[in-house]
């Protein structure tokens, strides 16, 4: 069995009880100040109970030299299943997925890619660290999500997530016959950002960005369970090929990049 | 020596209409929220590249003034320092409005202001704003209990809770520092110095509020002032701002030899425009060296015509100061990889811009202007202001 520590100590993590939890809760409550750094404040991301087997461990690798530089799949596949909506003007405009065209630095010429990147679910989001509200969550299967309903738009998770992965609805938008009706209906004055299509993955399908790349782009973006060995993102993950995003800052990101 | 406080007249047609102007502007704070509410953050200054601006420096420039004052309210009770005693009471409800106004400051800024109780009744040990979120409301009542014990001439217990909220004050604003100085993946917020620099910052412009509001309440309710006691807070403001200075010097001197750090260290100090130019002209200039200059200069400290001018140019020089640890870290783009530039239309890998909005001046504006009445209302209807402030 392949050995990835921090992905799977979040199981071990996750096997804390709710009795435990509310210990925990009560001591670092008490020296609040002091536990800023205790791992075992990730129990508080256990409440959201599992929709499907716990055991699964979502990931995505993206293999880069496959992404055509003018194609956007997957951006449009994501934009129509979620419902995220154009605002005129670009810097309020809502980004669940986005095409990054990258060139090396300090080269003459350099080539032109492009990868897609979407919130990566790091296994230590600073996203859902710095929630007040504990808005920002993360899921048994590793998804990080936001309750809307919850989220107070403090704007703090957009401060401290290192990838821009999160938006904030500053307009109000209206809903639309045409919306799908899956995921749950926009609301302005919260964060928001990818879910890895978690509607879809309960339904045991795959994220719409991967399905709409395979159909219409070169099947850059593979998804599937880390835990699952036969699974291809596990080979690609093991291989040591797979890169990911600002590894310097150890959040452990579920999404791996190849060729870059 | 005893000190006596009695309440103002107020019947005046000046003092009424003071009021009536002062509440005006406070009531700016409520409107340009509700106007940002029901149309959406989108009419601000604010983005998805910057979605920190103005309400956040306010709210962290009033907290740090709230914290000065609060300390220096407690010099006479709980360090024992007797000349400070008269303004005891007037800067201790300069913290209670000053808290007040910041807790505006940030819920009103919300996307979602009508979901306010939730952070109040939940915890969330390792996020800055849910602990805060109790530091700062038990800060407030403590203050007003502190308040109390003044009014009613409770030394012992006003020296107790003097005590407390001395801890609390510094505990409120490092935590207000460590907001941002915990964010580990910006490098321009990134930094151990923020709390005792917030701290040192809080002190030296609760020094130059103390000295503003000391010197016009006098003159606009006719009593006498000691002038020695602008004096000792002049010479305070002057040590703090030396100490401020320190921490500036050392964070930006410890960013900028680390290589990876060049372009964020440059970004403010040599290349960032109008950023730059109010790190070294409005902050470093006119709101640190000059005030510093003429409050320590024996040639210019003992005369109020340099004094009033130096503490307003403090005042506005630690506003500055928050504008510049707020709004750059949010201007820089996010790094993807060190050595890679990138594109996107979502502004990735370009600078960010941010101009204070129409409707955020006005909300700043209001949130002074909710201290300015609360104060003018409370020094009539309490015993605040000593009757004349001698020793």
């Amino acid at each position: 069995m392949l050995e990835l520590p921090h992905l799977s100590r979040i199981t071990d993590i996750m096997t804390v009880d709710r009795r435990d939890f509310l210990k925990i809760g009560a001591y670092t409550a008490a020296g609040s100040m002091l536990a800023t750094g205790l791992p075992a404040i990730n129990a508080i991301a256990s409440k959201t109970a599992p929709t499907r087997k716990p055991e699964e461990s979502w990931a995505m690798v993206i293999d880069v030299d496959k992404c055509d530089i003018d194609c956007t799949a997957c951006v449009d596949a994501c934009h129509k299943e979620n419902n995220v909506p154009d605002f005129p003007e670009p810097k309020h405009d809502v980004h669940w997925i986005r095409k990054i065209t990258f060139k090396q630095k300090h080269v003459e010429n350099g080539e032109e890619r492009s990868l897609p990147a979407m919130c990566f679910h790091c296994e230590y989001p600073p996203c859902a660290h710095v929630c007040p509200v504990e808005a920002t969550f993360v899921r048994k299967d590793g998804l990080v999500l936001v309750d809307k309903h919850r989220c107070i738009g403090c704007r703090y998770c957009m401060i401290a997530c290192p990838y821009k992965a999160r938006s904030f609805v500053s307009r109000h938008v209206d809903h639309k016959p045409t919306d799908n009706p899956d995921v749950p209906i926009r609301m302005h004055g919260v964060v928001e950002k990818c879910t890895f299509c978690a509607h879809l993955i309960d339904q045991g399908k795959e994220p719409a960005c991967v399905t709409s790349c395979a159909k219409k782009g070169k099947g850059a973006m593979l998804f599937g369970d880390l835990r699952d060995e036969k699974s291809e993102v596990f080979e690609l993950v093991r291989s040591g090929k797979a890169n990911r995003i600002r590894s310097d800052l150890g959040l452990n990101p579920r999404v791996f990049y190849l060729g870059v | 020596m005893t000190t006596r406080y009695t309440k103002i007249d107020g019947s005046s047609t000046g003092y009424r209409n003071f009021l009536i102007v002062s509440g005006a502007v406070a009531a700016l704070a409520p409107l340009s929220a509700l106007l940002m509410f029901t149309n959406g953050h989108y009419i601000t200054g604010m983005n998805n590249q910057v979605p920190w601006g103005m309400p956040i420096v306010m709210a962290v420039y009033l907290i740090g003034a709230s914290a000065g004052s609060l300390l220096l309210s407690a010099m006479s009770s709980v360090f024992g320092m007797k000349e400070y005693k008269p303004f005891s009471r007037m800067a201790a409800l300069l913290a209670v409005l000053l808290i007040v106004s910041a807790l505006m400051a940030i819920i009103l800024d919300w996307g979602r202001p009508d979901r306010l109780f939730i952070p109040f009744f939940h915890i969330q040990p390792r996020s800055m704003f849910s602990l805060n979120a109790f530091l700062y409301s038990s800060y407030m009542a403590l203050g007003l209990l502190y308040l109390w014990a003044m009014f009613n001439e409770r030394e012992k217990l006003e020296k107790q809770l003097g005590l407390l909220a001395v801890l609390l004050a510094v505990l409120v604003h490092s935590g207000t520092g460590a907001i941002f100085g915990f964010v580990f993946v910006r490098e321009l917020y990134n930094s151990p110095l923020l709390p005792p620099s917030f701290i040192s910052a809080a002190l030296s412009s609760g020094a130059a509020l103390m000295i503003l509001a000391l010197y016009y309440t006098f003159k606009f309710t006719g009593r006498e002032l000691d002038e020695r006691h602008i004096h000792g807070l002049a010479k305070l403001m002057g040590i703090f701002i030396a100490v401020v200075l320190y921490f500036i010097f050392i964070e930006n001197v410890t960013r900028a030899y680390a290589p990876k750090n060049y372009e964020a260290a440059s970004f403010l100090l040599l290349n960032g425009g109008k950023y730059t130019f109010y790190f070294w002209v409005g902050l470093i200039g006119l709101g640190l060296i000059v005030p510093m200059i003429l409050v320590l200069n024996p040639a210019t400290n003992r005369s109020l015509k340099y004094i009033i001018p130096a503490a307003w140019m403090q005042l506005l020089g630690v506003l500055v100061e928050r504008y510049i640890i707020v709004i750059p870290a949010q201007i820089m783009p996010l790094e993807f990889f060190h050595d890679k530039e990138i594109t996107s239309d979502f502004l990735d890998g370009a600078y960010a811009n941010y101009s204070v909005s129409p409707v955020e001046w006005a909300y700043s504006l209001g949130l002074v202007g909710v201290v300015v009445f609360g104060f003018a209302v409370a020094i009539k209807l309490w015993p605040i202001l000593p009757s004349q402030a001698n020793s």
